[in-house]
């Protein structure tokens, strides 16, 4: 249909090039930053002036960051393990029984995904401090898994909708009863959403800084966000280690998204074609 | 980040039923079989034990919460061993809030502007970036997507430590560059303490990692326009801007609404962001938002009732936003 002239041709390259540096370019100067043994002093230059390890070693054997990725990592699994249970039963609530207030329910899940975090931490952070739920990992578990439920419900009801109700029909007819329905047969049709949308509750359990930042005060129960920050001098920075540590913290969410971020997609284009 | 699927899903057909209540027929004066009878009984009580306990978790830990707040910021809350106690004070904390300079002159302006700067720039660079990738051929369409969802992968936390990186003044990669090409003196200029530098800089984070969103849902809406609205286009003489403004914008309207919406809302309420850079936790008054300022309020002066007063102010702010949101929503598919 277009003819592509010359022209055309190396505008849309340069184009492609302005994304890919604009949208890479952090990620790379992270990572390089990170391995580079004299990061400070780096100043412009493109490439590091060496590769090395040791900002990743100082920061696991000075900076204790071992224990704060594997608290992360305690806060995270915990949180997709609740929330992703409960996010599926609500979720085939809400997309295969018909019932009063359903819309309403459905509108309320949409409203509290935009309430500031900002107004919620105030209140919560008193409430946890009289039931002595700082600095613990529960405490901080159970916001999370608040904090990810809406978003887990109506990304799960959407999975639930696309499988066809004959499937639950047939199920019926050999004779099963709801419960068993529910186990044998939508939950393994379901468990590709389910993978995906645990996926997400993990990451914003992993990223979450204003929570783990108010709730935390001691330094053995930071998370790997806060603990970052305890790499920041008053005058000074160490940008090698912050950077190793922001790398840590980066790349699994990095690989995860990619992945799952497909399956999201073509989930969504199978729906479509379905009808 | 939620993605597009919060757009996409809002509309299905499993709706019809829900409005017309179904009535079971059976017949008059015969009792149903004690079997058919649970089963009826499954079907009103089983959805609602389904939601029980996530509807406990979130009337728990996000409703409740949010009353608290408007109860905090009627208050004084004085922390006590073993507990708070607060004293009511009526609509004091809202008079100081609101007859504050600082409320109007900084912290409002700073709030306002770089969300409608940030959510400006997320939709034109998303639509760009969509339609850049609408005409790539697919090794490199993938390419770029991937590229596109590393920049929406990263964390706000790590995300905001790398740009401050980047610009810190002296030995930042931005700093020494503006200072070999001679646009400034690297050794006492810092970007941070002026406002401007700062919130661009700030803006420039939060472009980064919100037009992703923007760019993959366009690209959707774009990938549903048929060709042929394009080729008759072209016979009736049209160049590229005026199929564009013609075409594309009006075929995926909703679309573009939607993402503005949301980005609004996500950029209203950037805390983090701003909290990491420097001076951006409170020491800098001139960079202030009303996030910070809230929890500045709260956890660095501990007087929570004032805290509370504002973070309702942001709350009330999001809520208009949201109840435009929710009617577009509406009106685009009628029914949820």
């Amino acid at each position: 249909m277009t003819r592509t002239t010359t022209a055309g041709r190396i505008g849309l390259a340069v184009a492609v090039f302005a994304l890919l540096v604009f949208t890479l370019f952090p990620v790379y100067w992270m990572v390089s930053t990170a391995l580079d043994p004299n990061a400070i002093t780096r100043g412009s230059d493109v490439l590091p002036s060496g590769i090395s390890g040791e900002h990743f070693s100082y920061i696991f054997d000075r900076g204790n960051f071992g224990q704060f990725l594997t608290n992360s990592l305690i806060v995270g699994l915990g949180t997709i393990l609740v929330s992703g249970l409960l996010a599926l039963f609500a979720a085939v609530a809400v997309a295969r029984f018909r019932f009063r207030f359903r819309t309403s329910v459905l509108i309320m899940v949409l409203i509290v995904q935009m309430v500031p975090l900002e107004a919620l931490v105030i209140p919560l952070f008193l409430q946890m401090r009289d039931y002595e739920l700082l600095n613990s990992l529960i405490g901080l578990t159970v916001v999370y898994i608040a904090l990810s439920l809406p978003f887990a419900i109506w990304t799960l009801r959407g999975f639930v909708a696309t499988v066809p109700k004959e499937v639950e029909e047939a199920a019926y007819l050999d004779g099963c009863s709801w419960p068993r329905m529910f186990w044998s047969v939508l939950l393994p049709l379901v468990a590709p959403g389910l993978v995906a949308t645990s996926v997400f509750a993990f990451i914003t359990a992993w990223n979450e800084f204003v929570f783990a930042y108010t709730f935390m005060k001691d330094g053995s129960k930071y998370t790997a966000a806060v603990g970052l920050f305890q790499f920041f001098g008053e005058n000074s920075t160490s940008w090698g280690p912050v950077m190793a540590g922001s790398t840590l913290i980066t790349l699994p969410v990095l690989v995860f998204f990619i992945i799952v971020q497909r399956r999201l997609a073509s989930g969504l284009a199978a729906g479509a074609v379905k009808g | 980040m939620p993605p597009e699927s919060l757009i996409e899903d809002s509309a299905h057909d499993d709706v019809a039923a829900a409005t017309s209540p179904v009535k079971s027929p059976r017949p008059r004066g015969q009792r149903p079989s004690p079997t058919l009878r649970r089963k009826q009984l499954g079907r009103t009580t089983r959805p609602w034990l389904l939601l029980l306990p996530s509807l406990v978790v979130l009337a728990g830990l996000l409703l409740w919460p949010l009353v608290k707040v408007g109860i905090l910021s009627v208050q004084d809350y004085e922390v006590k061993f073993g507990g708070g106690v607060g004293t009511y004070t009526g609509f004091d904390h809202y008079k100081d809030l609101l007859s504050d300079g600082a409320l109007w002159r900084t912290v409002l302006p700073n709030t306002v502007f770089f969300a409608v700067a940030c959510v400006a720039l997320t939709v034109a660079l998303g639509t760009l970036a969509a339609l850049l990738l609408q005409r790539l051929g697919t090794t490199w369409r993938v390419i770029c997507s991937t590229a596109i969802m590393a920049a929406w992968a990263m964390p706000a936390v790590t995300g905001t430590y790398v740009w401050v990186w980047l610009f810190s003044a002296g030995d930042g990669m931005m700093s020494q560059l503006a200072g070999s090409l001679g646009l400034i003196d690297p050794e006492t200029t810092n970007w941070f303490t002026e406002r401007l530098s700062f919130y661009a800089i700030a803006t420039l984070n939060v472009v980064h990692h919100g037009f992703p969103f923007v760019a993959i849902t366009v690209l959707a809406g774009l990938l549903t326009i048929p060709k042929e609205l394009y080729e008759a286009g072209m016979i009736d003489g049209a160049n590229a801007w005026q199929r564009f403004w013609k075409i594309t914008v009006p075929t995926i309207k909703p679309i573009f609404l939607v993402v503005t919406i949301l980005s609004t809302i996500w950029d209203f309420k950037v805390f983090t962001q701003i909290y990491l850079m420097p001076g951006g936790a409170g020491s800098n008054e001139e960079v202030l938002n009303l996030g910070v300022w809230s929890y500045q309020q709260a956890f660095a002066l501990n007087d929570y009732g004032a805290g509370a007063a504002t973070a309702v102010l942001l709350t009330l702010l999001l809520l208009l936003i949201t109840i435009v949101y929710i009617r577009t929503l509406f009106k685009e598919s009628d029914e949820l």
